[in-house]
């Protein structure tokens, strides 16, 4: 019983070796400059806004869905929020921000339940149906700013991104913690997750079980769409403005934490324990090779697409079967 | 020469530590049509992939044509002239008929020019080996299982083939294909090519096959001629146990029924049916493909649709729009393919008996109980006997008969009082058939309304006291109690 629950989480140690491999690496060519509290300080504000944005996408995932349009709808929605915010410097802030924040998360919503109702009910293939509004979103917020970025946040809500809880807990890394438990509970501990797995496995089985595919389709894309949103949310506060291509790059980013993570669109795959490791080893690279000062920052992506391969290699079976031959020699 | 063809003596192979064949010796005469029958997982497909070159032996001697073949490779065997018609059948379903036929030799020739007349002259002549007609240039993913198993014989004829392993063509086809396909076999024997038939269904064994040989476990239990056999001989060797057909008696059936259709129509799909179904009932609804059974049943579920007509429950008429409007009406349907629509082959046996009853398991703000998840379940695979010593593994490490297992028991958890079986034991071996048709026969005498949809005659006859006959998408026949039988039916049926 013992060995096969070790088994269960053999690609969770696989992962935190990879994890050990990157940091001895930077460990021996950087020494003691990554062991620094700055450092790590850093790594802990800086992943949980892609982090969120990531867990967001997990589920779609899951689901077996893809979602595309992610960033470009919380570009969308946090615009409208700072638009929103910008013009009412003289209520009080705290409402303001609020309604802000309320008003960022309908509109992602929405754009959750257009996704949901184009995927479930019109049948589009998840990656056409989010491309597209990836587009009409993208094309509203220039339509609205001309490109431009939208300043004017309350200054306590930009504060929100760099403040620290009791001196050392920064608030992006406690929303993300919030997040990631709230994430947990859900996948691990609910009905819907318990469905979310099996409907990502074989949604046409699960129909003909009884169980209102549509309805975890569209749920899942507003989840999804809403989380992504709070992660945005963080975005504008440590940049202080709305901007309708910030982050573009996250798209192709949280995919590869996801697959690396073992979360496959093919649905119905993935632990969570995963998806943090693989966040934070991303992190890890990222602020590794920034150490290197004659380095363009453009290596991380360099590494983190070789890792995605060797990970990729590894869990095919082709991959396994050059491992056992590779420790077999050894042993 | 010798009198055989192939002969292959004391096989032996292991996976692992899996000793999938041990010893067997078998032997195919030319001009002859050979069975290899066995249940699932007894070793058939490794056999083949043996001959096929797929696979390499552990030890034996292969003989062929009476010169000893030390190593067969897929190529090998190709030159030798072996081809197996895989049930995939290993076709280009985007490209035409002409094309899938001609494509092999002109990648043998190594041609790197495509010149359309030759390739049709190709095609034409693999098609007159067999005295088969069809338009060369229809796409091949528009053809039926049967034309397409037809197309592949004749490919396999262009390589000169003098054995063709099939490998269970029966499958997905008709009786009446099965009769076209049978003629085609006969004529390629006559030809004195040796065919090697790969089945595990009783009649057509007797029908089609001279030799048999039955592979149980990884041994081969019996090879002679098929003449020499009794049905009941046949069954023994193919289990290890005597089987006697069980026929449905109901015990208790209901005054009222329980369900009443009424002039139901789907356009295009099935119009005007009508009947009545009582508790402790086994109703067979059988029809051949396409007569609109399947299409019937997905209509009382919810997932078809009603043009007109009604649908009465218990006295009261109603609309049935979903499985899960279905569920709160109390029908359960097991699905006719188990793989795509039944299971989630990639999660837990315990997960997949109770989803269609996670209301049962739902707690305070959605949450769920995982050990009462599996208590649950537990249950279910210890009175179905499912075979499997850990609930939390995967279904697909189940054998087909213990997913059907699942699948009944995913809807036996919910309280039911109809029940809706599509084929529900098709890919079924007889051991695990046995069990799954006393399991239906019990409940319908503790009171639950079931209803079969099967194409097999055997298993309607043998489990349905009431059977209704569909044809073109009506009803065209009902027949009960003694009066059902396989003459009676195909009668009705041609």
């Amino acid at each position: 019983m013992k060995h096969k629950s070790l088994e269960k989480y053999s690609y969770t140690f696989m992962l935190l070796g990879l994890m050990a491999v990157v940091l001895l690496f930077f460990t021996l060519t950087k020494g003691a400059m990554l062991w620094k509290g700055d450092v790590w300080l850093g790594i802990a504000m800086q992943f949980p806004e892609y982090g969120v944005v990531t867990l967001g996408l997990m589920f779609c995932f899951i689901c077996g869905k893809m979602d595309m349009s992610f960033m470009a709808l919380g570009n969308f929605a946090t615009i409208m929020a700072v638009r929103y915010m910008a013009g009412r410097a003289d209520s009080p802030a705290g409402g303001v921000i609020l309604v802000g924040i309320l008003i960022a998360l309908a509109i992602a919503a929405c754009g959750g339940l257009i996704n949901g109702l184009l995927v479930a009910y019109l049948d589009i293939p998840p990656v056409m149906a989010t491309i597209a509004m990836q587009l009409v979103w993208t094309g509203l917020s220039v339509a609205l700013t001309n490109g431009n970025t939208v300043k004017g946040l309350p200054a306590l809500y930009t504060e929100i991104g760099h403040k620290y809880l009791f001196g050392f807990l920064p608030v992006p890394l406690l929303i993300f913690l919030v997040i990631f438990a709230i994430s947990y509970f859900l996948l691990q501990h609910t009905v819907y997750g318990e469905k979310l797995y099996m409907v990502g496995t074989n949604i046409k089985a699960a129909e003909f079980s009884a169980i209102n595919t549509k309805r975890m389709v569209i749920g899942t894309y507003i989840l999804c769409d809403v989380i992504c949103c709070i992660g945005c949310l963080i975005m504008i506060s440590t940049l202080a403005s709305a901007k309708a291509d910030y982050g573009t790059s996250y798209v192709m980013r949280c995919i590869l934490i996801l697959v690396l993570a073992g979360v496959l669109p093919d649905g119905g795959m993935g632990r969570i324990w995963n998806v943090l490791i693989a966040i934070v080893t991303i992190q890890i690279i990222a602020t590794g090779v920034n150490m290197f000062s004659n380095l363009n920052t453009y290596y991380a992506s360099l590494i983190w697409g070789a890792l995605l391969i060797v990970v990729l290699i590894m869990s095919t079976g082709a991959g396994s079967g050059l491992m056992k031959r590779f420790t077999r020699q050894k042993a | 020469m010798s009198e055989y063809l192939l002969q292959m003596t004391g096989i032996d192979k292991s996976f692992g530590g899996v000793h999938a064949l041990d010893h067997v010796n078998f032997a195919v005469r030319p001009g002859k049509v050979m069975c290899l029958a066995g249940e699932n997982g007894c070793g058939k497909s490794t056999l083949v992939k043996i001959i096929s070159g797929v696979y390499t032996r552990d030890s034996g001697q292969v003989t062929f044509e009476g010169k000893t073949i030390e190593k067969i490779t897929p190529a090998e065997a190709t030159r030798l002239g072996i081809q197996v018609i895989y049930q995939d059948l290993s076709i280009f379903p985007n490209l035409t008929v002409m094309e899938n036929l001609a494509i092999n030799s002109e990648i043998t020739a190594n041609r790197k020019l495509v010149n359309r007349k030759r390739w049709e002259q190709t095609a034409k002549e693999a098609l007159s080996k067999i005295g088969y007609d069809i338009d060369l240039h229809t796409k091949m993913g528009e053809l039926s299982v049967a034309d397409k198993q037809l197309v592949a014989i004749c490919r396999a004829l262009l390589f000169n083939a003098k054995l063709i392993i099939m490998d269970e063509p029966t499958t997905a086809l008709t009786k009446k294909e099965v009769d076209a396909l049978f003629k085609t076999v006969r004529q390629l024997r006559d030809s004195g090519i040796a065919i090697m038939f790969i089945s595990h269904k009783t009649e057509e064994i007797f029908e089609i096959s001279d030799d048999v040989c039955i592979m149980r476990n990884g041994k081969n239990v019996y090879s002679g001629l098929t003449a020499d056999l009794t049905k009941k001989d046949f069954t023994y060797y193919m289990t290890g146990r005597e089987i006697e057909d069980d026929y449905f008696i109901p015990k208790n059936i209901s005054k009222d029924p329980v369900l009443k259709v009424d002039h139901l129509t789907w356009k295009d799909k099935f119009q005007d049916v009508s009947f009545e179904l009582r508790k402790g009932e086994i109703l067979g609804i059988t029809g051949l493909l396409g007569s609109g059974r399947t299409e019937l049943a997905l209509s009382l579920f919810g997932l078809g649709k009603v043009d007109s007509g009604t649908i009465t429950l218990n006295g009261q008429q109603v609309r049935i729009t979903s499985p899960i409007a279905a569920q709160k009406l109390r029908i359960g349907y097991v699905p006719e393919d188990r793989l795509t629509e039944g299971l989630c082959l990639r999660q837990p046996i315990a997960d997949n008996i109770m989803l269609s009853s996670l209301k049962q398991l739902t707690r305070t703000l959605g949450t769920i109980r995982h050990d009462e998840l599996f208590e649950k379940s537990n249950e279910w695979v210890k009175t179905f006997s499912i075979a499997t010593d850990d609930a939390h593994k995967h279904a697909s490490t189940l054998s087909g008969g213990n997913q059907q297992k699942i699948v009944l028991s995913k809807w036996l958890n919910n309280d039911l009082d109809v029940l809706i079986l599509n084929g529900p034991t098709v890919g079924v071996d007889i051991g695990a058939k046995q069990d799954i048709h006393a399991l239906v026969h019990d409940l319908a005498n503790n009171g639950l309304a079931v209803i079969i949809i099967s194409d097999d005659l055997a298993e309607v006859v043998v489990n349905c006291n009431r059977v209704i006959v569909m044809k073109d998408g009506s009803l065209v026949g009902e027949m009960e109690g003694d009066r059902i039988t396989e003459e009676n039916i195909l009668e009705i049926i041609r």
